[in-house]
């Protein structure tokens, strides 16, 4: 579904990534791990191309995203972001009609009856005209995820989708994604809650320095990595 | 103490024809200096360098000389160049150019108040750059520019008095004219200030209005 063939990005003269070569699959979730600043956010955020790359290839579905247009690939690519990003001065269910409205140009009924279904779906049905300022942490995440979901995307990103939530926050916004995962939905998720990944996780990729170190299965990664970094990384965040 | 505002009370057709010159004049220069604002804004934080210079190059300009000069230039100056204004379109011109630069910095800076990440989240769902800008960043910002924008267009119609050296009666200058004939500075100068302060404060109304209208996302 997705490859990185050798990807490079730099953000002025610093090397950000270093020709990282990673594969999606159609139905998998491949979760991210690695220390601050090695570059995870920035591998999702050339997914949907909020980060132009300096030279390499990304193919979706065997077509460079280079040459799609960001309408087109993000009506396949959803997002969710650390810090939820509703915009403030919709309510919830304009939050999530609004896509829909505006770049598939659905028709109004139709938006509100999918954002309603989706709503309901993510546990907010009844917080429909409420404004993101009036939601919890955790109830804004999950209308975000919500407002993603509207697009009908085949892959979904998540960046640290937990990491801006009070901790009791948590479990809610993690069971909406386990139930997308166990629909099929295919995913990329950069976070640091490891017995989430592990559970949810086909494959854990490490990544350190712009750099993919060392891929596996949960099992093989979290309990028995072969690369020494990684095996840092984790005795430093498991305790 | 000598005030007699009884000798200017017949001069009240006229004042009142002055005003409603100043206030014509201040919604036209207003109007394009918003547009105009809003157009300067945009290509301040575009992606191209030629507009974003463009718009440097006008800011740069109309900020940094006086009004005055501006209106002498387009009244006086450009027939020299074959280019006849009447003293109204001058004086719109002038207004509207001036208030524009101004309103393009303020623009920019409400723009640029707006969080990054609701552009990334509108792209994310696939709204192109301009319908992100509409939908999206343009109501958020619209309203935190709201009392900066209100500042601005109060200086205008302040400074709309400054085309009265341009020829045209408003307020200020019909003002003028009756002190010629009737030597009752205090009295008129006074009404004169009444009638802006008036204007102004019809402005400020509108102005809180719309804002609590804007404001409804920010009730807890
Ligand atoms: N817009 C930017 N401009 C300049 N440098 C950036 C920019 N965005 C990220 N970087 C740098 O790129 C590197 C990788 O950033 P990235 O956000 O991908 O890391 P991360 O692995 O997601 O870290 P974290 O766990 O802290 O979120 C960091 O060194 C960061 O400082
Ligand atoms: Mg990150």
């Amino acid at each position: 579904m997705i490859e990185f063939k050798g990807v490079d990005k730099f953000f002025g003269r610093n090397h950000i990534l270093k020709g990282v070569h990673l594969s999606i699959k159609n139905n998998e979730k491949v979760v991210i791990i690695g220390p601050s600043g090695s570059g995870k956010s920035t591998v999702l955020r050339c997914i949907n191309r909020l980060e132009k790359i300096e030279s390499g290839d990304i193919l979706f579905n065997g077509q460079s995203i280079l040459k799609q247009k960001q309408s087109q690939l993000s009506t396949e690519i959803g997002m969710v972001f650390q810090r939820f990003h509703l915009f403030p001065h919709l309510t919830v269910i304009q939050n999530v009609m609004e896509a829909p409205l505006w770049v598939k140009k659905m028709k109004k009924e139709q938006a509100r009856e999918l954002a309603v279904s989706l709503l309901e779906k993510v546990g907010m049905g009844d917080k429909l005209n409420s404004y993101p300022s009036q939601l919890s942490g955790g109830q804004q995440q999950r209308v975000a995820i919500a407002r993603s979901l509207a697009m009908h995307p085949k892959l979904m990103l998540f960046d640290e989708p937990t990491s801006a939530l009070d901790p009791e926050l948590v479990g809610e916004v993690l069971q909406v994604i386990k139930q997308l995962a166990a629909e099929g939905m295919s995913m990329a998720l950069v976070t640091h809650e490891m017995g989430f990944a592990r559970e949810v996780a086909d494959r854990i990729i490490f990544m350190d320095k712009g750099q993919i170190i060392e891929t596996g299965t949960p099992d093989d990664l979290l309990s028995n990595p072969k690369e020494e970094r990684t095996r840092l990384f984790l005795s430093r965040i498991l305790h | 103490m000598n005030l007699d505002y009884s000798t200017i009370m017949p001069f009240m057709p006229a004042f009142i024809d002055g005003a409603w010159m100043t206030v014509k004049l201040s919604i036209l220069s207003l109007a394009i200096g918003l547009l105009l604002g809003i157009a300067g804004g945009l290509c301040k934080v575009s992606e191209s360098k030629l507009m974003r210079n463009i718009a440097f190059v006008y800011t740069w300009i109309f900020r940094g000389t006086p009004l005055l000069v501006q209106l002498f230039i387009l009244y006086f100056g450009l027939p020299q160049l074959g280019i006849r204004l009447e003293p109204f379109e001058a004086g719109i011109l002038g207004l509207a150019l001036n208030t524009g630069a101004y309103c393009t910095e303020l623009v920019r800076s409400g723009i640029q108040a707006i969080d990054k990440g609701q552009m990334e989240a509108a792209r994310s769902l696939g709204m192109s750059k301009s319908i992100g800008m509409i939908r999206i960043i343009g109501p958020q910002a619209s309203k935190i520019m709201i009392p900066p924008l209100v500042n601005q267009f109060i200086t205008t119609i302040k400074n709309s008095s400054m085309v009265s050296l341009i020829t045209i009666a408003e307020l200020f200058r019909t003002g003028e004219t009756i002190i010629t004939t009737t030597f009752r500075s205090f009295e008129v100068y006074t009404i004169i200030g009444v009638i802006y302060l008036v204007i102004n404060s019809l402005l400020m109304a509108v102005a809180h209005r719309l804002e609590k209208g804007l404001s409804a996302h920010d009730r807890v």
